[in-house]
């Protein structure tokens, strides 16, 4: 691994060449996985997250069952290769961490009375990470959810805002998450600007904070097209081919 | 107002109309504007609006005709798996249609676990407990035939409208199907070939069931088979 480089953003630019407000390049495609009820997959830049959902289906075993709504269950999980250095794989404090926050940001938008008794199953499985791991998860698994036909009210995008060297950034990649000063993961129902994760490491004064959310909520509108994009583009080359 | 036109691919969290509109099924309502809750094609017919699904499992109604495989049983009957979160269950006076002594007779002799029966729901309770029923004409269970499994969701497309697409299969090839709504179909025939081709023309059915001209497509498809 390479030491703290001097300066995170010289002339305004950031190392990667992008300004303070800009994402990294965004892919998403859904129903990517044949076996699974829904999938998606996902590349921010260089992170590359696969989704998939399965279910509604029979909850066992029938003590976790709960009798008058379905339980949503997610698993964010890193494989060994995904850093730089081979994480020891399984489930540790950091991934159950956030299997726990996904799942509390997932939640809100689906219909979950309507399967009383039955379990919804959401796999994260991040192949190459990059920061912001957990917000694309969160993008990826909502475009899997709708893409397994689970009734819900909305998506759910994430992205992270954050601070280096002293400049409010958005989506903050490896060498700014790990040297700048701010990292804040968000996820928001963009439909009704509600949010339904919101973490912070470091530090913000308040007039920071804000700025911080207005960026993100910036950024969530464009990762919230590019979701519905993909839906979409899953049911329309098809129709090219005729 | 109405924010939609007909068949039009939406996705979840899209605004479809408002309160002037009955909000249909794949839909939901929020401050009474009324929303899509899925993916899938929107539905406007005169003053109501649904989503037709493109995804999703079974989810078991009054009335639907499913076809189930026995996965256990019980001192009374047996425990159906219809291929949905729930499974359903069937009591042997339900299938054999009269009263049946359970000390006196064996019920291996009906069914075993493994065996396919087409069934109709006959209730779905509060909880979601499903009885089925399969003592009437037509039902009962199933002793031949190729039994194929798709999507829920695409089962509609196979049946067409007004049962369209199915007699565009039974008539081309001579054989009979029958069509669980739970996504299993049994085709049964005469011909192994002729069985084949229609199991292959259902799954193109599974493929391409959002297009739009495909009972045309398979009517031709068949047709050069033949």
């Amino acid at each position: 691994m390479t030491g703290k480089p001097e300066r995170l953003i010289v002339d305004g630019r950031r190392l990667d060449g992008r300004l303070p407000d800009e994402l990294r390049p965004l892919r998403i495609k859904a129903g990517i996985l044949k076996r699974a009820d829904g999938s998606a997959y996902i590349e921010l830049g260089k992170n590359k997250i696969l989704a998939a959902v399965y279910g509604p289906k029979e909850m066992h075993p029938r003590h976790l069952q709960q009798a008058d709504v379905a339980v949503l269950r997610c698993r964010y999980n890193m494989a060994p290769f995904s850093v730089e250095e081979r994480k020891r794989p399984g489930p540790d404090r950091r991934s159950m961490e956030i299997s726990k926050v996904i799942r509390e940001a997932l939640e809100p938008v689906l219909f979950l009375h309507l399967y009383p008794r039955a379990v919804i199953d959401v796999f994260i499985e991040i192949l190459q990470a990059d920061a912001g791991t957990r917000t694309a998860g969160i993008t990826a698994a909502s475009v899997a959810l709708a893409d397994a036909g689970i009734p819900m009210r909305d998506l759910v995008a994430g992205i992270s805002a954050g601070k280096v060297d002293g400049v409010v950034v958005l989506d903050l990649m490896k060498e700014e998450d790990q040297w700048g000063e701010a990292d804040m993961p968000i996820a928001v129902m963009p439909r009704r600007k509600q949010i339904t994760l919101l973490q912070m490491d470091g530090n913000f004064t308040p007039e920071e904070f804000r700025q911080a959310l207005d960026l993100a909520f910036k950024g969530i509108e464009k990762i919230y097209e590019a979701q519905k994009e993909a839906l979409k583009e899953k049911y329309l080359p098809i129709e090219g081919e005729r | 107002m109405l924010f939609v036109s007909n068949r039009e691919l939406v996705v979840p969290g899209k605004l479809l109309a408002d309160e002037e509109y009955q909000a249909g099924e794949g839909t939901f309502l929020e401050n009474g504007k009324i929303f899509s809750a899925v993916v899938g094609l929107a539905e406007v017919k005169d003053k109501s609006v649904g989503v037709i699904s493109l995804q999703g499992r079974y989810i078991p109604r009054q009335g639907d005709k499913v076809i189930g495989i026995v996965i256990d049983t019980h001192p009374f009957g047996w425990i159906v798996d219809l291929n949905s979160p729930y499974t359903g269950n069937l009591m042997v006076s339900d299938l054999v249609g009269r009263k049946v002594d359970v000390f006196k007779e064996d019920l291996g002799k009906f069914l075993k676990i493994g065996d396919a029966v087409i069934a109709e729901v006959r209730k779905v309770d509060e909880r979601w407990r499903v009885q089925l029923t399969a003592s009437e004409r037509g039902l009962g269970k199933i002793r031949g035939g190729r039994l194929v499994e798709i999507s829920p969701a695409k089962v509609p497309r196979v049946i067409g409208r007004r049962g369209s697409m199915l007699k565009v299969l039974e008539e081309t090839t001579g054989c009979k199907l029958e069509v669980g709504l739970n996504g299993r179909i049994l085709v049964r025939g005469k011909d192994p070939k002729k069985i084949n081709s229609v199991v292959e023309a259902i799954l193109l059915i599974e493929r391409e069931a959002h297009l739009s001209g495909l009972t045309d497509r398979i009517k031709a498809k068949l047709e050069k088979e033949r």
